[in-house]
């Protein structure tokens, strides 16, 4: 097959430069809505989530290389990380409510 | 695209297994995968005892600083800019590149390191905030020191690789799996810090 003779081809240095460049924006951003929160309200939280989700796929997407990469690496690191979401929010959720019961 | 370089042979990566992907390439996604749930228990543990009241002051949020640890973050940003610059060095065979980008990178990693000593030394010295002093400190500590102990690692991988591209007068094709490799592990440390400034330097709050 002509997909397992050939890597993806991968972005230049000036692309790596660019999403430096965007990835430090976005630290910056994360760090003035720290300081607004009074001014932003309860959105703050979201808004820094999605922010560091933003950075996180970004990272994993161009220097990580995985979206040149074959999809079924995309897949199996993408599990790993969905079944760590899923197990430590039954945690979570677990622990949260007997905090909650034993503190009422 | 003029942001995109050409194709890249496969041959140049070495062995490939029946998946298409290298096999020690393959390892090192597994082991990164399966590092989410490791630095996830810590992360959960400490989101449990971050806010609860009634344990021992000071709370972690309330001995923060900030600005100092965003100079943190956006160093071990940027060391990740330089190891993908390592990593592109290597591909085009250029061996001085790769030696200045890895050194940069180690240093940056260095760099980081150096501030979280700082870090905990204040947090210790200045405020009380002791390993032992409540559930919520222990969860600190143990999360973001086991972070640091993964660039500790991940320093001394490419001060390994530095060393050995200076013995040898460069990498030789076999070699440049092993920057790969580096690289994969260091920006795998670096989004988990990501995660962790997020959730705990930024979004955790002591309780009333």
């Amino acid at each position: 097959m002509a997909s397992d003779t050939t890597h993806a081809a991968h972005p230049t240095p000036l692309l790596y430069v660019k999403i430096a460049v965007l990835l430090a924006i976005l630290t910056g951003i994360e760090v003035a809505l720290f300081y607004l929160e009074d001014a932003v309200g309860p959105l703050v939280v979201p808004f820094l989530i999605i922010l560091a989700f933003l950075k996180f796929v970004i990272v994993i997407g161009y220097y990580m290389h995985l979206r040149y990469e074959k999809p079924f690496l995309s897949r199996f690191f993408s599990a790993g990380f969905v079944l760590a979401i899923l197990v430590y929010a039954v945690v979570l959720g677990t622990f949260g409510v007997l905090a909650i019961r034993a503190a009422t | 695209m003029a942001d995109v370089a050409q194709a890249v042979p496969a041959g140049t990566h070495g062995e490939h297994e029946s998946t298409g992907i290298e096999h020690r390439k393959l390892g090192m996604w597994v082991f990164l995968s399966s590092e989410f749930l490791f630095f996830g228990a810590f992360i959960t543990t400490y989101l449990l005892f971050a806010s609860r009241p009634g344990l021992a002051r000071p709370y972690p949020a309330e001995v923060y600083d900030i600005p100092f640890t965003s100079v943190s973050s956006f160093v071990l940003l940027m060391s990740s800019l330089t190891m993908v610059l390592a990593h592109n060095a290597i591909e085009r065979n250029d061996q001085s590149g790769t030696r200045t980008w890895l050194l940069a990178t180690a240093m940056l990693g260095s760099v980081f390191i150096g501030g979280q000593v700082f870090e905990f030394t204040a947090f210790v010295t200045e405020y009380g905030m002791k390993l032992t002093t409540s559930p919520a400190a222990s969860a600190f500590f143990v999360l973001t020191g086991f972070h640091g102990l993964h660039v500790l690692v991940g320093v001394l991988m490419l001060f390994s690789l530095y060393g050995m591209s200076r013995r040898m007068g460069g990498l030789s094709p076999k070699q440049h799996m092993n920057v790969e490799l580096v690289g994969l592990y260091w920006h795998f440390v670096d989004i988990i810090w990501i995660v962790i400034f997020t959730v705990v330097y930024l979004l955790s709050k002591p309780p009333l």
